[in-house]
């Protein structure tokens, strides 16, 4: 595998995956949000199907995208399928139960003084929740880290709605199941520790960032 | 005349959810701007819930709430802005993650305050708590008693128009307890802000306050300071008692220890001649003294302050004064039931350090 086929292939995993993890942020944590500071009907079974979108394998959620986007498929006439595209919407459809769930931990363990201590000192609601955000903040970005990491190591969904194509949407994880049915298995477990190396950069980064700020 | 700060009229307030069982019910209640209110009632009797409603923080259920004559609760922005002219410290304050100075301009941040005036005001604010030079230590490693005091501060910075306390002392050392009732004087001589405290001490709330507001069960009471008793609480497992002078026993229902402070209603207190029957056979509860005062009130009463080894107020029907031959300066018994004896405030025996 040539070097300009390896570096495409770790920056269309970060490029998807770091999407991924950015769209499903934007949804998942004010969704968090509103389940922690809110009591409603209607709420467990909520967190229950939740709950049970975090285990759902990537193959069954390419296979659901495969059937929407095919060119016989309700949204077939996007043409998205075999895209970078395609793989991002999947992968925010497999991590996005995930960062909702932890978010929703992390902020149901921010002290319920917090929000009623902004309120008492003048801040608007919108303000308020802020605060409690901040508050979370550490245990925010683990669980958006733990959405990237997921969907950085997955290859289901790659596979399905991307295709493999080479020089377009292969990423890491399909070069190494591609690198692995060609029995090349030591290429395999060098891109897997290339991976590993990538997602390790990106934590230390992010951890290293966070202190700073703090 | 001075202008109202706050103007309740009937004002209820119940907790949604299953009944509890509580629920505040004022009669209208009036707090003049500059003015010190102190909330005295036992745990259980509405004073924080009534401190949240003043701060904008619960909507009362039923009834007028104004501050400043202005309806508060009729948008949120109204809301908003009367919340950052009301600031609540509360009983148990949180503190922000991040420094004591982050904790302290949090509410200059939050009203647009320009950013190069915070150094100044928190440095005072600190300053009237005595922690100055604390401005970049973390708030997570403060003591409790420290932690109240930064809660004190970043309210303080605000100049309020309004500063509700709850238990503004509770954390905090006796000596240093002073020096804060200081402050919150200093404070309303200096910006005419108006204060509403809680506080479990009666004294506290003598000191401090111009006028205090009894609570039990979410309700107005009419204690009289005469008819409140502190002391060491002793038991023998049935009932407990407190001497607050030697040989003059008040007993209570219940096992109690630690230091209490108690309120007896004067409507609760029967007097008679002492050597009438109607006082019943001398027992527990049951004082002799003379008659000090005795004065007509609006609503066919009499009060009649009763001193002996202890003072008392009772509150007598009019036509019952001669009945009873109460007259002034005569010798009477006063006696009542020791469920009538309510706890208002206990501290255990061992105080929390600052």
């Amino acid at each position: 595998m040539i070097v300009r086929e390896l570096l495409l292939a770790i920056w269309v995993s970060l490029k998807t995956s770091g999407l991924a993890a950015l769209v499903a942020s934007l949804l998942a944590v004010p969704a968090a949000l509103f389940l922690a500071g809110r009591d409603f009907r209607g709420k467990r079974a909520v967190l229950l199907v939740n709950q049970t979108w975090m285990a759902a394998p990537t193959v069954v959620i390419g296979l659901l995208f495969y059937f929407l986007l095919s060119r016989s498929g309700p949204l077939g006439e996007l043409g998205l399928l075999y895209t970078q595209t395609a793989m991002t919407v999947g992968q925010v459809f497999l991590i996005l139960p995930l960062i909702t769930g932890f978010s929703y931990t992390a902020l149901r363990q921010v002290d319920r003084r917090a929000r009623l201590t902004a309120l008492t000192l003048g801040a608007s609601r919108r303000q308020a929740s802020r605060v409690v955000l901040r508050e979370a903040r550490f245990a925010l970005v683990v669980a958006v880290l733990a959405g990237f990491a997921r969907a950085i190591s997955e290859v289901g969904i790659a596979m399905m709605l991307g295709g493999n194509i080479r020089n377009a949407t292969r990423n890491i994880t399909t070069s190494i199941a591609l690198e692995t049915a060609k029995g090349e298995f030591t290429n395999g477990v060098v891109l897997g520790g290339i991976l590993l190396v990538v997602t390790l950069g990106i934590n230390v980064l992010v951890q290293v960032g966070m202190r700073s700020r703090d | 005349m001075s202008a109202m700060a706050y103007a309740l009229d009937g004002l209820r307030f119940a907790y949604p959810g299953p009944p509890s069982g509580f629920a505040l019910d004022l009669e209208p209640l009036r707090i003049d701007s500059g003015e010190i209110l102190s909330l005295v009632g036992p745990n259980g009797a509405g004073k924080t819930t009534l401190l949240m409603i003043l701060a904008f923080l619960l909507r009362p259920s039923r009834g007028r709430l104004e501050f400043f004559g202005q309806e508060c609760w009729s948008e949120e922005a109204r809301t908003v802005r009367a919340r950052r002219e009301a600031v609540l410290v509360t009983h148990h304050p949180y503190l922000f993650k991040g420094s004591v100075f982050d904790n302290v301009a949090f509410g200059l941040k939050v009203r647009g305050i320009a950013q190069a005036d915070w150094p100044d005001r928190v440095g005072r604010a600190l300053e009237l708590v005595e922690l100055t030079g604390f401005e970049s230590k973390s708030a997570a490693g403060l003591s409790a008693g420290q932690a109240q005091r930064v809660a004190l501060a970043r309210a303080m910075a605000l100049r309020p128009r309004a500063l509700l306390l709850d238990e503004p002392t509770a954390n905090i050392e006796a000596g240093l307890a002073l020096r804060i009732e200081a402050v919150i004087r200093e404070t309303v001589r200096e910006t005419g802000a108006t204060v509403v405290l809680s506080s479990h001490n009666i004294s506290q709330a003598s000191r401090l306050a111009d006028d205090i507001l009894y609570l039990s069960d979410g309700r107005r009471v009419r204690f009289s300071h005469e008819n409140c008793f502190s002391g060491t609480a002793r038991t023998d497992g049935r009932e407990s008692w407190i001497e607050p002078r030697p040989g003059s026993r008040i007993v209570f229902p219940g096992s109690v220890s630690g230091h209490i402070t108690c309120v007896i209603n004067p409507a609760d207190i029967r007097i008679s001649g002492a050597g009438h029957q109607a006082a019943g056979v001398p027992g527990k509860d049951t004082f002799s003294g003379r008659v000090t005062r005795l004065e007509m009130t609006e609503n066919d009463t009499a009060l009649v302050r009763v001193s002996g080894d202890l003072t008392f107020r009772v509150t007598v029907p009019v036509q019952e004064i001669e009945a009873r031959a109460i007259s002034l300066s005569r010798n009477v018994l006063i006696k009542f039931e020791p469920e009538a004896v309510e706890i208002i405030g206990s501290e255990p025996s061992e105080k929390p350090h600052d």
